[in-house]
């Protein structure tokens, strides 16, 4: 009985040393209606600190959950699970907002909207931010190693480099059908946007071609510790994780192919069935602040939406200072934003299953 | 009894709702397309005969099978040794042995996935130890090796732990007898204690294929991706292509290949059982 009496007391001490942030939380409860926050976000995709200090700054609790891909997380929410906070990308935000999936945002809770970098304003998918608000942005490009192959040769082949034999068995190629149809149709000279089916053949032959010539490994987020260990000599990779691997390991370089890229963006959306949409424009906000912006572009190494923190990253003293694939290309023509279709990923999809298991 | 037989009811309800209406969902959606706002689906089988009609899709599951044959028989031929050395030693040791194959399925699988592809990478533990040594580094990781490795490294307790409850349930006077008998140690092993472990090894072999047949992460993972196994293709119509109904289609294929294969070893097992019976 003494035992009983002794672990409720200690139980009672260790509830009450919480109690600080509980009675925080009440005041929460007050403004937000809940004090909880439930994020749905990508793998290793927040800063260090960002939750921790936006918890203890609003007496809030955050509960985050992961993905690793649109797909899967679209198909989740189909399956009526609620979240307050999603960050997914442009083509998949256009989707969700044709199927009236999203809440529109209230801006005049999202103050710092101002903070916006020029490259994320006015993006085709959502123009007025009406329903997102830009999180990181970036390209993908090709992250080589410059002692094995020679700077001159990427920036002259491009894409086509993926399917020199002189490199056959040393690349990682992007395990994901959007973006490996977007090489091939890049490579070819046509949009990646294209539904014209003598185009899409062709660049299923090209990867079959590339797949058969060049024994790539396909990969996702493993590249990011594969090219920091120098592992292969090219990899397809996204523009922030290209500047955390030339961070990593300075042999490596970052070149945007001359034949173009996808320009993408991920974005915070307050879905339909938000439980707490108040917290969440909050959060949305506290985001775009120049301190939790920088915390998390600095941590992740993908480019920011705040101008200012763009500025302070790249420019001289920044983390990311002389490091090019921190600066998204701008400006240049054949770069494209996706733009979602529905009939054409099914496709995709299909075909890219098919040169794999070839 | 009528009362007893009355409290059989909340299970009735948890069977029904948590196994029986998901599968009858699943082959709902296996027979049907997506249709338009009218009619929200059709009966079709246009899902199996997309299936059946497409090279790569008979291809990969061919290479399923044969990784989860292959995968399988290396879990025998190591298992059931491992489970006879265990069965055969001291009370207080079995404990230990059986405790130090089953601790590593305490962690996740998927972690311990990942820590091979740490020890196979081209700069990991194995190619750091040979590079010691001077032999020059090879390539494991994204190969076959590392593939059936990953599958035999995860599947392979279910097997040992399988066989190993079937040879200490194993009544030892029958051995006794047969070497009162004269019969040599091969002799009485072939005779009496092969026979009667079977059992043990036929459900070894269900736990180890069935998701050795389906597995898509170990493929994912240590084939680099270019492996595409079955599992990665259900996963994918799932998960990125969004068509729930081919993707159910191709997991009825599977549940029924499954099945036939259940049964085929429920038969061996049968005659098995029946030949073993006629010689103790």
């Amino acid at each position: 009985m003494k035992k009983l009496l002794v672990l409720t007391l200690s139980a009672v001490a260790l509830l009450s040393g919480c109690g600080s942030s509980s009675s925080a939380s009440s005041d929460a409860v007050e403004k937000y209606g809940s004090d909880t926050l439930k994020l749905y976000n990508w793998g290793e995709y927040v800063g260090e600190n960002l939750i921790s200090n936006f918890e203890e700054e609003f007496g809030v609790k955050v509960i985050t959950e992961y993905f690793d891909s649109n797909e899967m997380m679209y198909t989740k929410l189909q399956a009526g699970d609620s979240y307050d906070v999603i960050i997914p990308s442009d083509y998949m935000i256009e989707r969700m907002i044709s199927e009236n999936m999203l809440q529109e945002l209230d801006l005049s809770l999202i103050p710092n909207i101002s903070n916006l970098a020029d490259g994320v304003k006015n993006l085709p998918y959502d123009p007025d931010n009406t329903y997102s608000i830009p999180y990181f942005w970036g390209t993908v490009g090709l992250v080589y190693n410059h002692n094995n192959v020679d700077p001159a040769v990427v920036e002259e082949q491009g894409y086509e480099i993926l399917r020199n034999t002189d490199y056959a068995g040393k690349i990682y190629f992007y395990d994901s059908e959007r973006d490996s149809f977007m090489v091939a149709l890049k490579a070819l000279g046509y949009s990646m946007n294209t539904d014209d089916e003598a185009e899409i053949q062709e660049a299923y032959e090209w990867l079959l071609d590339m797949n058969s010539k060049m024994d790539p490994v396909y990969v996702t987020d493993e590249v990011i510790d594969g090219m920091s260990n120098g592992t292969k000599d090219i990899a397809v990779v996204y523009s922030g994780d290209a500047a955390y691997i030339l961070s990593e390991n300075e042999d490596m370089s970052f070149s945007m192919p001359k034949q173009g890229t996808n320009l993408w963006s991920d974005a915070m959306v307050i879905p339909a069935n938000a439980e707490n949409p108040l917290l969440a424009h909050e959060f949305i906000n506290y985001v775009l602040t120049y301190d939790a912006s920088y915390d998390n572009s600095e941590y992740v190494g993908y480019t920011s939406s705040n101008q200012e923190v763009m500025d302070a990253l790249s420019g001289e003293g920044g983390a990311y200072e002389g490091i090019n694939a921190y600066l998204p290309r701008e400006g240049y023509e054949l770069d494209e934003v996706f733009i979602d279709n529905q009939v054409l990923r099914k496709t995709l999809s299909e075909l890219w299953i098919k040169v794999k298991a070839e | 009894m009528k009362e007893f037989r009355n409290m059989a009811f909340p299970y009735v309800i948890w069977i029904a709702v948590m196994i029986v209406a998901p599968m009858l969902l699943i082959l709902l959606y296996a027979f049907t397309t997506a249709g338009n706002d009218v009619t929200t689906f059709h009966f079709t089988l246009e899902n199996f005969t997309r299936f059946f009609s497409d090279m790569v899709f008979l291809e990969v599951l061919r290479r399923s099978l044969f990784i989860a044959i292959i995968t399988t028989v290396i879990c025998i031929v190591l298992g059931y040794p491992i489970a006879y050395i265990i069965a055969n030693s001291q009370i207080k040791h079995q404990v230990r042995l059986i405790l130090m194959i089953t601790i590593p399925t305490w962690i996740n699988m998927l972690v311990r996935t990942y820590a091979w592809m740490g020890i196979l990478q081209d700069n990991g533990l194995v190619n750091q130890i040979l590079g010691f040594f001077g032999i020059g580094h090879v390539t494991l990781l994204y190969t076959d090796f590392a593939v059936i490795l990953g599958m035999v490294y995860n599947f392979i307790p279910f097997m040992i732990l399988q066989i190993h409850a079937s040879l200490t349930k194993m009544d030892k006077s029958y051995l006794e007898a047969a070497s009162d008998l004269g019969a040599d140690k091969v002799q009485s092993f072939l005779k009496i204690t092969l026979p009667l472990s079977l059992p043990g090894v036929i459900s070894g072999i269900t736990l180890v294929f069935l998701p050795a047949v389906s597995s898509f992460f170990i493929p994912k993972l240590l084939g680099g991706g270019q492996y595409v196994l079955i599992g990665n293709v259900i996963e994918s119509q799932f998960l990125t292509s969004g068509d729930w109904n081919f993707g159910s289609a191709i997991s009825v294929i599977m549940a029924i290949i499954i099945m036939f294969s259940m049964y085929l070893t429920k038969k061996v097992d049968k005659d098995e059982s029946a030949k073993g019976g006629d010689t103790v």
